[in-house]
């Protein structure tokens, strides 16, 4: 089906939010024109690779045309290292040819070009078909005709350079003015998505999405010992414009990293043993992230990664039973959370954001899917998990926000602490690492802080914990309510080959974990 | 149809025509990427997309901004260069900044061959159907990842430079599974000639680990000697090289940094038969003619018999110190000053150990002492009296690289070799060494 954009906004009676997307131009930018030129034209591109890919054979096809704009600016100390902005555009053509998937992109969007690349995702598909053993089905998923916008209130792009670059040195100002601190380096990075989806099945479908990531980290040096520590921000990424800067004291944050980081080059280095640990959703997020976003990735458990990301120790027939964690913890994935990285309103083949529960009450309950997944365990419906991080990536599985409830009983984190005879309270992300299948992991952090009897007594420093993903989750014994709950998220979450990025969020309360085996990170460093 | 020398300098010259500031640096790239994925021996994805990007940094009265594009077309090009021109008005002085240097002589390095560029949808279906059938046969689940990339990028300055770098790069890796998921075996290569990518060999290393690696035994998690094999290596230096910058070292975070601001150059940190440099014009690993800023690439030392021989200076950094920045590195050498030890000579002379062929995951645990964390995978087995008795489950590690090469922990080096991932490769040898930090088992496979 054909659709103009006035019948857009006619078929979805589109908010005034909608209309009012700036029309997907770039404010003052040159580029402004252009773009505009080819948006009237999207449609009738799309007409082009959707028809002759049918003729020649495709059963399903989709094309993407994306334009994404990157801004990033770095500072170190007093100074701007380097201001960036970048644009990219281009087209992507997805064809099923005898159940056998075939792709082409190309940066040159004309009618040309999309005809040319249709025949060669075509021909590749075709290709493919002679060594294929068991052809790709797709789940069912309803016509689609929408337009949507993620949530923000200023557009970054709109914010001069010179406001964001005040904002960083008066970051980097905060935290030189600690006695003790050498180094800062900070930086804000700012990405535009806009999205154009066509389907084989009549979905058109528009998304203009905008993230935000200010970042920093302070280094404080002991030139008499030879000793250094850095402290990272502990703020991470969100969905959300520019407005982000100023709804959080970053000043404030870089003013205590500073204090931090002189305060870990004195602090007591960790006695390696089994501890309690309250986990801050500033580091928890990672974990979640590394333990069960991962491991709920069907595509890993079918070993379509295992070549390179692994697969998971998770299996369909444990769907259901296994007990993954203690009968309060619960993970819900969700694609319509307000500030999540990983929120859209639809997919890449069209399918809505949705959310569903991975771990309900403790046992693995489902899985991530995509339309190519859900059929391979039975299921006719897919929860709209595909993804490309660019024009020219294939799409793929990727994970959707997955998130731990907070308990409904009122729990402070002082409450959980008050819980611990011996244990550590750590914050931020530091080093982390897990193995193939999700299962073995050791995580690091920014700040660690001893507890002894139901208090804080003190800063550690080169503390890892390691456990086991179903150890650690039975192991959970104490969530804080909702007003311990935050939502970090990351830019860069990688996957598949070629190797693509995800933008992903991950809300939680803080939590207690029960007798974890913690290491010291310094324990194999001899340093003269 | 890449970017040819020709197009580059008309692009580059365009870029640059546009430039109304003091002095300028831009770029163009472009890319046709082309690859299959199978899985679960199985077709999984398969695609090709040419890429491309025009890069443009400038600066007004020493003030700086870039911007960049991947339209090519004249208004586009345009406004990137007034949009670095308008960011730059409003940027800070850049007090790093360095005139942009002019015309340079470049050495070609023949790293791009027209085959590997042109690889057809036909040829690697064949090649894969191949794969799959071994995997077939063997009763293994095959995955991989088969990748060719064509790439010309080219930089100009508005004093006079230019240099233009086509390369190509092949590769392919298989994992090879176990029905029942309790074996894993993986090998991986890449090269910039598709000639000299043998993927019978690849697939048939993958599925040999494989069946050699079931029945896998636990062992305790403790300190072992250890054989590395040249993929596991990688896996643990393939960024070693690119480590060694001087303005940190000196500014006190770095593993080369010494008391008061001194640096640890000159100090024997390694073991004496270790030699780690770059050079762009090893035949196997022909690497960019152009270091940092255009610098024509030369052979430099980073390690030399052992002995910390130099740190990275950039041109900012040697100004400040009164030295010449270093023209490197583009690629990374780690070569014995002996003569190399086969693997399997390696194996003979050890009493007992334990043979790794890949790490996973490996993230830093301690700048200070370039302490890492990570995890075996696709194979480790037990030597003991000389021979391998049996595989043995995965392990977690936490170790210095730093302490893992030290004097006294070396025992053997092997003849490096290409090995790296699919875009990157390093020439590495195995190495046995005498002490390895598991601190964790892991039945991860």
């Amino acid at each position: 089906m054909k659709s103009s954009r006035r019948e857009f906004l006619k078929v979805t009676g589109l908010s005034t939010s909608a209309v009012a997307l700036s029309e997907w131009s770039f404010g003052r930018e040159a580029e402004a024109a252009k773009f505009a030129a080819i948006e009237t034209s999207k449609d009738d591109l799309a007409d082009v690779a959707l028809a002759l890919a049918k003729k020649l054979g495709a059963t399903y096809t989709d094309i993407r045309i994306n334009r994404y704009r990157v801004e990033s600016i770095s500072t170190r100390e007093r100074q701007v290292q380097s201001v960036a902005r970048g644009s990219n555009f281009g087209f992507g053509v997805r064809v099923l040819v005898k159940g056998t998937w075939g792709f082409a992109a190309s940066p040159n969007v004309t009618r040309a070009e999309v005809e040319r690349a249709t025949r060669e995702a075509v021909e590749i598909a075709r290709a493919n078909s002679t060594i294929q053993r068991r052809p790709v089905r797709l789940a069912p998923a309803p016509k689609v005709i929408a337009k949507w916008k993620s949530q923000f209130e200023r557009d970054p792009f709109e914010v001069p350079v010179d406001d964001k670059i005040g904002f960083l040195l008066k970051l980097n100002e905060a935290a030189l003015g600690v006695k003790g601190v050498s180094f800062v380096n900070s930086s804000m990075a700012w990405v535009n998505e806009q999205k154009y989806l066509a389907t084989s099945d009549g979905s058109r479908i528009e998304q203009y999405l905008i993230r935000g990531y200010p970042t920093f980290t302070v280094t404080a040096i002991d030139r008499a010992t030879n000793d250094f520590q850095t402290r990272n921000s502990i703020a991470e990424g969100s969905s959300a414009g520019y407005e982000y800067t100023e709804k959080y004291d970053w000043f404030a944050e870089a003013k205590q990293a500073g204090e931090e980081a002189v305060g870990k080059l004195k602090a007591k280095s960790i006695e390696p043993g089994k501890y309690d640990l309250i986990l801050h959703p500033s580091h928890l997020y990672l974990t979640i992230h590394e333990s069960v976003g991962h491991s709920t990735e069907l595509d890993r458990a079918l070993l379509w990664e295992a070549n390179y990301a692994g697969t998971s120790f998770l299996t369909p027939d444990k769907t259901g039973k296994l007990q993954f964690g203690s009968k309060i913890v619960n993970f819900v994935a969700d694609r319509t959370q307000p500030a999540g990285l990983a929120t859209v309103a639809y997919d890449d083949e069209g399918v809505a954001g949705q959310r569903w529960h991975l771990v309900r009450d403790g046992v693995f309950v489902d899985w991530q899917t995509t339309r190519d997944l859900a059929p391979l365990i039975g299921k006719n419906k897919s929860y709209g998990c595909l993804h490309a991080d660019s024009w020219g990536s294939v799409p793929f599985p990727r994970m959707p926000n997955v998130s731990l409830e907070p308990a409904k009983e009122n729990v402070t984190t002082d409450d959980l602490i008050g819980g611990v005879e011996k244990g550590i309270m750590i914050f931020g992300r530091g080093s982390y690492s897990i193995d193939q299948q999700r299962y073995n992991f050791q995580f690091g952090g920014q700040t660690f802080w001893e507890i002894k009897n139901g208090k804080i007594v003190g800063m550690l420093r080169d503390v890892a914990y390691q456990s086991r993903t179903t150890d650690f989750w039975n192991a959970c014994d104490g969530l804080g309510d909702k007003s311990t709950y935050l939502l970090p998220g990351t830019f860069n979450d990688g996957k598949g080959e070629p190797g693509q990025s995800n933008a992903v969020s991950h809300g939680c309360p803080s939590a207690r974990f029960r007798q974890i085996d913690v290491l010291n990170t310094a324990a194999d460093s001899s340093r003269s | 149809m890449l970017l040819t020398e020709k197009d580059a300098r008309d692009l580059t010259g365009k870029l640059l025509s546009f430039v109304k500031a003091d002095d300028a640096s831009v770029s163009v790239t472009n890319e046709q990427t082309s690859h299959l994925r199978f899985a679960d021996n199985n077709v999984l994805t398969s695609g090709k997309r040419e890429s491309r990007a025009a890069s443009v940094t400038l600066w007004m009265k020493g003030r700086r901004g870039a911007a960049s594009t991947n339209d090519f077309d004249d208004a586009s090009l345009r406004a990137a260069v007034e949009q670095a021109e308008q960011i730059a008005r409003l940027a800070p002085v850049d007090r790093e900044y360095l005139p942009t240097l002019g015309k340079q002589t470049y050495k070609p390095v023949g790293g791009y061959v027209e085959a590997t560029a042109n690889i057809s949808p036909a040829t690697r279906a064949r090649q894969i159907g191949d794969i799959l059938t071994a995997c077939e046969k063997a009763k293994v689940i095959g995955a991989g990842f088969h990748q060719a990339v064509a790439r010309a990028a080219a930089f100009a300055t508005k004093n006079g430079n230019f240099g233009f770098e086509p390369s190509t790069v092949v590769s392919l890796s298989t994992t090879a599974r176990t029905p029942d998921g309790t074996s894993s075996g993986y090998f991986g290569r890449n090269h910039f000639d598709v000639a000299k990518l043998d993927t019978a060999r690849i697939a048939r290393e993958a599925i040999d680990k494989t069946l050699q690696g079931r029945n896998a035994r636990t062992l305790e998690a403790k300190s072992y000697t250890v054989i590395l094999e040249p993929q596991a290596v990688a896996d643990l230096l393939g960024n070693f090289a690119f480590g060694f910058d001087a303005r940190s070292a000196e500014e006190g975070r770095s593993p080369y940094s010494a008391s008061g601001g001194k640096t640890r150059t000159g100090e024997k940190l390694f073991d004496e038969r270790i030699n780690l440099y770059s050079d762009a014009s090893n035949a196997e690993l022909p690497a960019s003619p152009s270091a940092q800023a255009g610098i024509p690439s030369q052979k430099i030392y980073l390690i030399k018999n052992g002995v910390l021989e130099n740190l990275i200076y950039s041109r900012f950094w040697a100004k400040q110190k009164g030295t010449e920045p270093t023209p490197g590195p583009v690629n990374a050498i780690l070569e014995t000053t002996g003569k190399p030890t086969s693997v399997e000579e390696m194996i003979s002379s050890t009493k007992r150990g334990l043979l790794v062929s890949r790490f996973w995951y490996i993230r830093s645990t301690d700048p200070r002492t370039a302490s890492l964390t990570g995890l075996t995978r696709d194979g480790v087995w037990l030597i003991e009296d000389g021979k391998i008795q049996y595989p043995v489950k995965n392990f977690r590690f936490n170790q210095s690289i730093i302490n893992m090469l030290a004097p006294g922990n070396v025992e053997m080096i092997g003849a490096a070799e290409r090995v790296g991932n699919a875009e990157n490769a390093s020439l590495l040898p195995a190495l046995k060494l005498k002490a390895f930090n598991f601190t964790s088992q892991s039945e991860a496979v």
